[in-house]
């Protein structure tokens, strides 16, 4: 035993070495995958909805301060997309059916925002519109930002990944994203934990209703 | 003095930004190629260092088992999907992925692997091949993007390179406990 004793040591440095290195690697066990750690430091930064103007299905053109003093219920998408957008969106109209209808509209807006500026011009957008019958194009607009800055600028922000395939589809992260009254990020949460989102936004509405 | 040469030699023409750029463009290359490269790198610098700090490598790593243990840690840290994405667009990760996958995995490896017992090593190996089937099955049927900067067909493409990693490895021990070198000398 005495044999081994530097061994020993030595292996119990390197055991607490890969400890720090997993802990400082995974933000303390947290995230193992980059998109888990993006969602945790989004959470933290609070990012403000950055300067872009709009162009809804209606081929309506405004800037996002427009929808200022109301809450935002945001999904980021493209109408090509076969994978995971239509779910994505589905279950955005599962969040926007479990909320009360006294808050829909007045309080908060549901925005679909799209990324492909090429293909996604308002007729586009009004189409895909029609797959989801509470998007109504006012309570739950599906827009693009025409602007390429503005909205790269935005996906940057709100870390949002989009890498075209070259075949005209696109690789993207997909979350459902929460912003406030006054443009500051406040919640990023998972596309596919449906119930989960709606109670998160109903009590953050209850609570300042309650205030 | 040529081991250290060579293994240098190697890790330097990895570090050439359009080579490291071009292995990074394709998942399966980033991980299966480029990060395995970079340890044999290490491997081949290592005799440089076990001829000259002898001393050190005895008393420390007598039985092999720290520089075994370091060069485990070191693999599975990177097989995290983070670690991978983060080597892409944060520059300490990638200045890390550089040091440590030669310094602190070829380098132990190399002094390691000759003091393990047969045993050891066939479970060294097995541990792996457990390893890389479970990373496989999740590369493969994850419904999701594991890893922001690459696509999902790429991410089933790394997914069956480790599988057959894993197949290559279970051969490899299959071969090793059916078949007695000592018949064949």
């Amino acid at each position: 035993m005495i044999k081994y004793k530097q061994t020993t040591f030595a292996s119990a440095i390197v055991i607490l070495f890969g400890i720090i290195l997993f802990y400082v690697g995974t933000d303390g066990f947290r995230a193992y995958t980059a998109e888990s750690a993006r969602l945790y430091q989004l959470m933290e930064q609070n990012p403000a909805f950055p300067d872009v103007t709009l162009e809804d299905s209606n081929g309506k053109i405004y800037p996002i301060s427009e929808l200022k003093d109301k809450y935002l219920f945001i999904t980021f998408m493209y109408t090509s997309c076969g994978t995971v957008c239509p779910i994505l969106e589905m279950n955005m109209g599962q969040v926007y059916e479990q909320l009360p209808e006294e808050y829909i509209g007045d309080e908060i807006v549901f925005l679909s925002i799209s990324f492909d500026i090429e293909r996604d011009d308002p007729a586009t957008l009004a189409q895909y519109k029609e797959h989801f019958y509470q998007a109504d194009g006012k309570t739950w607009r599906m827009a693009r930002i025409p602007n390429e800055d503005e909205l790269s600028n935005l996906l940057n922000e709100f870390g949002v990944i989009v890498i075209p395939d070259g075949t005209g589809n696109f690789a993207h992260n997909s979350a459902f994203y929460f912003v406030d009254r006054n443009g500051f990020l406040i919640e990023v949460m998972d596309y596919t934990e449906i119930d989960g989102a709606a109670k998160t936004v109903l009590e953050i509405l209850e609570r300042e209703k309650g205030e | 003095m040529k081991h250290l040469i060579y293994g240098l030699l190697i890790f330097m023409v990895m570090a050439l930004p359009p080579v490291s750029n071009l292995l990074e463009s394709i998942m399966i290359v980033h991980m299966h190629m480029q990060m395995p490269i970079l340890v044999v790198s290490g491997f081949i610098m290592g005799r440089f260092f076990q001829i000259y700090f002898p001393v050190f490598f005895n008393k420390w790593n007598e039985n092999g088992f720290p520089g075994i243990l370091l060069f485990c840690i070191i693999m599975l840290y990177w097989m995290l999907p983070r670690t991978m994405d983060e080597a892409l667009t944060v520059q300490s990760v990638q200045i890390f992925k550089f040091i440590s996958l030669p310094f602190l995995a070829g380098i132990p490896l190399r002094d390691s692997w000759g003091k393990l017992s047969s045993n050891a090593k066939n479970i060294i190996i097995a541990v792996f091949t457990f390893v890389f089937i479970v990373m496989g099955i999740i590369y493969i049927f994850s419904p999701e993007q594991i890893c922001n900067n690459y696509l999902i067909v790429e991410q089933i493409t790394l997914g069956w390179g480790f599988i057959t990693m894993a197949i290559c490895m279970m051969i490899y021990l299959a071969y090793k406990t059916s078949i007695n070198p000592e018949e064949y000398e």
